[in-house]
């Protein structure tokens, strides 16, 4: 029960998290079918701008000009880079992309050096919520947490109960009639990615504070954001919740677990036989955690290729 | 008359030999991780390497000087692999690698491999930083040369101190990373139970440097109910590894082998202090005479010697010790088999200690020294107010290990 319990609260918070950085790389494919590369980065670069902020002006400054500034830089890329590669395909977009993720890294690199760097929460942030069963659960991992749902709910309210949600989804699906009916494509457009990177500007404020703040946060989410957007469904928000909490689960779990093929083996009497051969068949699951998330996608993609939410375009 | 004449063309010929027999520059090549996520580490052999050229270099230690090739395996065995060959082109004799078992181990092979079929045209590998415990045992030969720790050493100096100052416990667990690295000390740990007279409440192998959250890691630690945790993890591995603990309140001591990494103190914060690492190298661990060294590094590379750049200036030192016993050939090269052999006795005298290298196994005895993260130390690191304060510091008779059965090592006639 204990294992249960402790597994559910930390395998949901990480999954919020995942959430909290990929929702902006779903929103951005969704609604204009970018792949935006450099998503991870733009959470590195939300991370950065947090920890400059906080020491300028303070943490919650650091909170809210983070996203924004991140949003501006997006609202520039696309203005001023993917709008003049869009019609060259997708082929390009992820090229452009791909490039500005070195970019980006290499810049960080250039001001803040090549280590870590030291981007705490305020100590009054830094105290223990609650207990379960001797052990503390930081109230920052139920702040990240909390921030994830708010910024899930805002999203989807915006996009499925306003007037701006309904131009951006029909720009998606019919934009050559939005533009009749007088809407400036271009500008939806940049809005739209220009949010997306707010969104993972945001997680990185939030996110950085707990984990390290380093030049390789970035590519250490980047493959593992894509996979949530695949076993969700591309451009699917509601899919992109629902595989990140999957997968949040899914290593917990798997982390807690010392399971391998010779204890199942053992149950047959094959045990003795299985530890002398060794190799896969003595591999813990809880060495594998961190590959969890890719066999999920495999499977996924091998019985619904569209993703848990996707549709079949 | 006749002498004079004699004299004449024998200063004639003494100025004209140099430039048939064509004498020729020790090179060595550098293959680091400069470019990618391990880029930083590179760097930092870089930087110690080239700080310990200047005192070769000052020395003469070679009539016609020491050149050094850089090349960028890119963080990756493949690379590595292309870059000896493109190194041995360019007529390199050392390749000096430290960054990653993995990619050192590609290195080693090849270089064994290149001297199989190429006798009379060897190349030395100079290992100053892969640690895992293949390197002087099965894969160990003639032409390797390892100048840092190794899992057990390492191990070896973190039980002694810790053992000499009642804070190790009698319950140990092990988390480790999954590569040969990760296993050597998870093996270890389990066999030095009785050294260390403790016993293992547990272990766990996991991906190296794609996990997030140890939350769930940090959960498994907290059921064993350990005194101790001891790993090898470095990077991202450690530093989530011991902020994972510290934020659920997990009350154990950490030994570890690489905290000492720029950043990790000051993005673990106060969750450091009290933690346990083994280090070649603290600016306090030998009094004056670390601090003497330590303030030279300084003053030329704008930084102290940190992490793994204590032992890896030390190798290239003992390199310089190992120059000076050989002499040019008659044609004016480097007869690298020769270099080789006088490598092995090598001694250095550091402000450590002396380091030695074990003819056996071609591994350095190395001094090293234990430390607690703390802020009563004189040195603080990564612009906190703690740093490392040295526990113990252990000589290389002392930390070794016993030479290693599966080291088979053939050693070429002379």
């Amino acid at each position: 029960m204990e294992f249960v319990l402790v597994s559910v609260l930390n395998g949901a918070v990480h999954g919020l998290l995942l959430f909290m950085v990929s929702a902006g790389l779903t929103l951005i494919f969704g609604m204009m079918g970018v792949l935006n590369f450099a998503h991870a980065w733009f959470y590195m670069l939300g991370a950065y701008i947090g920890f400059t902020l906080t020491r300028a002006v303070g943490f919650w400054a650091g909170l809210i000009a983070a996203p924004l500034i991140v949003g501006l830089c997006g609202a520039l890329v696309e203005r001023y880079m993917l709008r003049r590669v869009h019609r060259y395909g997708h082929t390009h977009e992820l090229l452009l992309t791909f490039g500005l993720a070195f970019i980006i890294e290499e810049l960080i690199k250039l001001f803040y050096g090549d280590f870590p760097v030291n981007y705490a929460m305020p100590a009054y942030m830094k105290f223990t919520a609650f207990t379960v069963y001797e052990t503390n659960y930081p109230f920052y991992r139920l702040f990240m947490g909390g921030v994830a749902l708010v910024m899930f709910a805002v999203l989807y309210v915006l996009l499925t109960r306003t007037r701006v949600g309904i131009i951006v989804r029909a720009a998606t699906y019919r934009p050559v009639m939005v533009e009749a009916l007088g809407h400036n494509l271009p500008r939806v457009f940049m809005s739209v990615f220009a949010t997306g990177a707010a969104l993972a500007g945001l997680a990185g404020a939030v996110a950085g504070a707990f984990f390290p703040t380093g030049p390789s946060m970035a590519v250490d989410f980047g493959t593992l954001v894509f996979v949530v957007v695949v076993v969700g469904g591309l451009g699917s928000l509601e899919g992109a919740l629902v595989a990140s909490l999957m997968i949040g689960l899914f290593i917990s779990f798997s982390a807690g677990l010392n399971w391998s093929l010779a204890d199942f083996l053992a149950a047959v009497g094959l045990g003795g036989w299985a530890r002398e051969v060794g190799g896969l068949l003595t591999l813990r699951l809880s060495t594998v955690a961190a590959s969890m998330p890719f066999l999920l996608m495999l499977l996924v993609l091998l019985i619904r290729p569209a993703g848990l939410f996707g549709e079949r375009q | 008359m006749k002498e004079f004449w004699t004299a004449l063309v024998l200063a004639g010929v003494s100025f004209v030999v140099p430039w048939t027999a064509q004498a020729e520059p020790v090179k060595i090549a550098i293959i680091e991780t400069l470019s990618g996520g391990q880029a930083p580490v590179g760097k930092m052999f870089l930087t110690a390497i080239n700080y310990a050229l200047i005192k070769l270099k000052d020395e003469k230690v070679w009539p016609d000087g020491i050149v050094v090739l850089e090349y960028d395996n890119q963080g990756g065995p493949s690379e590595a692999a292309d870059k000896v060959k493109a190194a041995i082109n360019d007529g390199a004799h050392i390749i000096i690698q430290g960054a990653s078992s993995a990619i050192g181990g590609q290195i080693t092979e090849d270089v064994r491999k290149h001297n199989l079929r190429n006798p009379g045209k060897e190349v030395i590998y100079f290992n100053v930083g892969a640690e895992a415990m293949e390197f002087t045992g099965s894969k160990c030969h003639f032409y390797h040369f390892r100048w840092n720790g190794n899992a057990e050493i390492r191990l070896r100096a973190l039980l002694t101190a810790m053992k000499d100052t009642k804070t190790l416990g009698t319950r140990v667990y092990v988390i480790g990373q999954n590569y040969s690295w990760g296993h050597d000390v998870e093996r270890l740990v389990k066999e030095y139970a009785k050294f260390g007279n403790y016993t293992v409440v547990g272990d766990v192998i996991h991906d190296v440097n794609k996990i997030q959250d140890f939350a769930p890691y940090v959960a498994q630690i907290k059921e064993a109910n350990p005194d101790t945790v001891i790993t090898g993890n470095w990077s991202s591995d450690l530093l989530l590894l011991m902020k994972a603990a510290g934020d659920s309140g997990l009350r154990v001591r950490f030994a570890t082998y690489w905290m000492d990494q720029p950043g990790n103190v000051a993005n673990a914060g106060a969750t450091a202090i009290g933690h346990f690492n083994v280090s070649s190298f603290y600016p306090e661990a030998n009094g004056e005479a670390t601090a003497k060294f330590a303030d030279d590094f300084k003053a030329k590379t704008g930084q102290y010697p940190v992490f793994i750049q204590g032992h890896t200036v030390h190798g290239i030192w003992g390199l310089g010790e190992g120059l000076k016993k050989v002499r040019p050939g008659p044609d004016g090269k480097l007869d690298v088999k020769q270099l080789a052999f006088a490598m092995e006795t090598v001694r250095v005298n550091t402000s450590m200690g002396e380091v030695a290298m074990r003819k056996e196994d071609h591994q350095a005895l190395l001094p090293l020294v234990v430390a607690t993260v703390s802020k009563d130390a004189k040195y603080k690191v990564d612009g906190t107010d703690m740093g490392f304060k040295p526990v113990r510091l252990i000589s290389g008779k002392d930390a070794a290990g016993p030479v290693q059965s599966s080291c088979k090592m053939e050693r070429p006639g002379a």
